[in-house]
């Protein structure tokens, strides 16, 4: 047995087996009690996984501004990229590097129940290797793969749809609709692909581990609701920030003297239709527009 | 759309493509689930008989090596959006071709029967492979799983649906079923116009082989998968409960048992009133016939799923890994004959001093026994 299988697989395989015994030999309530559990375990990682990505898709606009703005001097836009992140307190990596830690425990939970639910005679056969001297693990195995009139072993129609809707569910709260047209359209395609991927998936294999991927779904889509609500799913692409039809630069009034952690803070950015005329516009925009450092310095001479 | 949106687009379809990809190969990585089977041989006029990870049954020759195939079995039910669904037969990556067939074949007279996968049995003429019948002529029934035994001109198996199958060996014509609480895996044996089968009902029933009526039932605290070894009036039973049950088999009362640390899975050789035991727990274990009490013990470095053969004064023991011993009856010594590096799982055939292993690379790995020396193999594919 590998490290792998030893400190990962093998503790999970058992618990689920154990889980199963004492929910009413029902491995259908162990699934789902098991992908609770370890979501409930992960939710600080979670939490900071949803927390980033919120922070990521609120800087939208302004990314989508900076695009615009140095698009052809590609490191001159990562510069001020790398500015605005800074300034917001968002690391970009942090979303992803999140999401790598969690995909070790995933991968071993859907390991774990394919492993026991020993499909084939040859996935009992190895299965055996997997278990732990209880004696309450040797006698409930095989276990029972009926669960509300489904077969967990087999593919099942209605929960392939359910992986898709609460998986494209879980996407539409967690994502903002980008007001950039070609960045609305990708997000658009990645919403409605992957979780038709997880559907078409879903036919080809157990339900047992539909069930898990439906599971893990609506334990997300509630952790989501609990920390950003509805988020996506009452948004609308031209309302992601407020006062997005303005289209000028906020000064501050007051005079005082802005920290530089503030720079950026002040501004509000659209990138609505320039040629709209129920709105001010600066007849030059760029000289009207907000440049770092420009503008600054400017203002120091005035004081 | 202009050229750089399409190229965007395109980057994202490659991308899910990709994802698509790494799912499909992780699915793999989970040891069996696709069912691949593991059926022994049987041997008769020279002739060995085994079913092919192709789904079909294969006759050979032992005199000239040639070979005679059958058809493919015919595969059924749900095959899943991209073939993969691991039931009824159907398969996908390493998972077997065609329909799993996991029971020996038996011969019988003129004809030759075989059990599959895919929920149902056939009846070939042993010289041209040609089919006599099937059964169930039109539908399919659940997977089947254990091996088939005749006596009497009487088939007998029991199938994942719970039910013991009786028909007439001739025409395939059901005669009586009886139906168990769970599924059924393992091979029936026949004793003394007694049939005595394991379910997982964790039950053994001893059933009158003329009709069907169940005589008694013997309950222990695993699923029973194992094939009953009956010898001088006991029947001796392997169970998940970790135990080896010697049972009585006029009332199926309770003579012994027989604790280790692992499922009994392959059903004991019984040889000079001596158990050979092989278990899951990497061990094979001697016990006295008389009063379970342990002789010795074996370790092999892997569990033993297989049925062992014995051959002259040893007994031949096959890994779940490949690696094949000699124990010794006269010496209580364990010799390393072979390691094939090849799941093996299902039970040895021994013929003239040759043992016979069919193993998953779609091959038969033949040893003679007597000098350990490894003879080629003869290949099952029929593309070969």
């Amino acid at each position: 047995m590998n490290p792998w299988e030893l400190i990962i697989q093998q503790p999970v395989t058992n618990v689920l087996i154990v889980m199963s015994h004492y929910l009413g030999d029902s491995f259908g309530l162990a699934i789902i009690a098991l992908t609770v559990i370890v979501n409930i375990c992960m939710f600080p990682l979670t939490l900071s996984q949803i927390r980033s990505s919120k922070a990521m898709q609120d800087l939208q606009p302004k990314i989508a501004e900076l695009q615009k703005k140095f698009g052809k001097d590609k490191q001159k836009l990562t510069q001020e990229q790398m500015k605005l992140y800074k300034e917001s307190g968002v690391k970009p990596a942090g979303c992803f590097i999140t999401m790598v830690i969690q995909m070790p425990v995933w991968i071993a939970l859907y390991q774990s129940i394919m492993l026991a639910l020993a499909v084939a005679p040859e996935g009992l056969l190895n299965l055996s290797k997997y278990l732990y001297p209880w004696p309450i693990v040797f006698s409930v195995l095989p276990l029972d793969r009926s669960f509300l009139m489904l077969d967990l072993a087999q593919p099942n129609f209605i929960l392939a749809i359910l992986v898709g809707a609460s998986m494209w569910l879980q996407q539409k709260m967690s994502t903002t609709i980008p007001s950039d047209p070609r960045q609305a359209q990708q997000s658009q395609m990645m919403l409605w692909m992957m979780p038709m991927m997880f559907a078409l998936l879903a036919l080809s294999f157990p339900s047992g581990l539909s069930l898990y991927w439906v599971a893990n779904s609506v334990v997300r889509v509630v952790l989501q609701y609990r920390v950003t609500g509805w988020g996506g799913l009452r948004r609308k692409p031209a309302e992601t920030t407020a006062d997005t039809d303005k289209k000028y630069v906020k000064f501050d009034e007051s005079g005082e003297k802005k920290s530089v952690d503030d720079v950026g803070a002040d501004i509000v950015i659209s990138d609505t239709d320039p040629d709209r005329k129920d709105i001010y516009q600066p007849s030059k925009p760029s000289k009207a527009r907000y440049q770092p450092g420009k503008d600054r310095a400017q203002r120091r001479r005035k004081k | 759309m202009n050229l750089k949106g399409k190229w965007r687009v395109g980057r994202i379809v490659l991308l899910l493509v990709l994802m698509l990809a790494v799912c499909l190969a992780g699915f793999g990585c989970v040891k069996g689930l696709a069912p691949i089977g593991w059926s022994g041989g049987s041997i008769s006029d020279n002739t060995l008989f085994v079913g092919t990870r192709e789904g079909r049954l294969v006759a050979i020759n032992l005199a000239d090596e040639s070979r005679l195939w059958t058809e493919p079995l015919k595969k059924v039910g749900q095959t899943g959006l991209f073939g993969c669904s691991p039931i009824m037969g159907g398969g996908c990556g390493s998972g077997s071709a065609g329909v799993a067939i996991y029971g020996t074949p038996v011969v019988y007279g003129e004809l030759v029967y075989i059990a599959g996968y895919n929920g149902k049995i056939y009846a070939y003429n042993t010289t041209s492979l040609a089919l006599r019948w099937v059964y169930p002529r039109e539908s399919n029934l659940n997977p089947f799983v254990g091996g088939i035994v005749i006596s009497g001109d009487r088939l007998y198996i029991g199938g994942e649906d719970g039910k013991v199958y009786a028909l007439d060996a001739a025409t395939g014509d059901p005669v009586w079923e009886f139906q168990t609480d769970d599924k059924i895996w393992g091979t029936p044996t026949l004793y003394d116009g007694k049939l005595f089968i394991g379910s997982f009902d964790k039950k053994l029933y001893a059933l009158d082989a003329a009709d069907g009526s169940k005589e008694w039932e013997f309950l222990t605290e695993g699923s029973i998968i194992a094939t009953p070894l009956v010898y001088n009036d006991v029947v001796y039973i392997g169970s998940f409960d970790r135990n080896l049950y010697a049972v009585n088999v006029s009332n199926g009362s309770l003579k012994w048992q027989f604790m280790a640390n692992n499922w009994f899975w392959a059903e004991p050789v019984v040889v000079n009133d001596v158990i050979y035991a092989p278990c899951l727990d990497n061990y094979v274990y001697t016990i006295k016939e008389e009063n379970g009490a342990k002789i010795d013990e074996y370790e092999l470095g892997g569990p033993v799923s297989s049925r062992p053969v014995v051959v002259n004064d040893s007994v031949i023991v096959a890994t779940t890994k490949g690696v094949v011993y000699s124990i010794s009856m006269t010496t209580k010594e364990v010799s390393h004959l072979a390691d094939f590096e090849q799941d093996v799982d299902g039970p040895l055939t021994e013929y003239e001093g040759i043992v016979y292993i069919h193993t998953p690379d779609g091959s038969l790995r033949r040893i003679n026994a007597a000098t350990g020396a490894i003879l080629r193999p003869i290949s099952l594919e029929s593309q070969n």
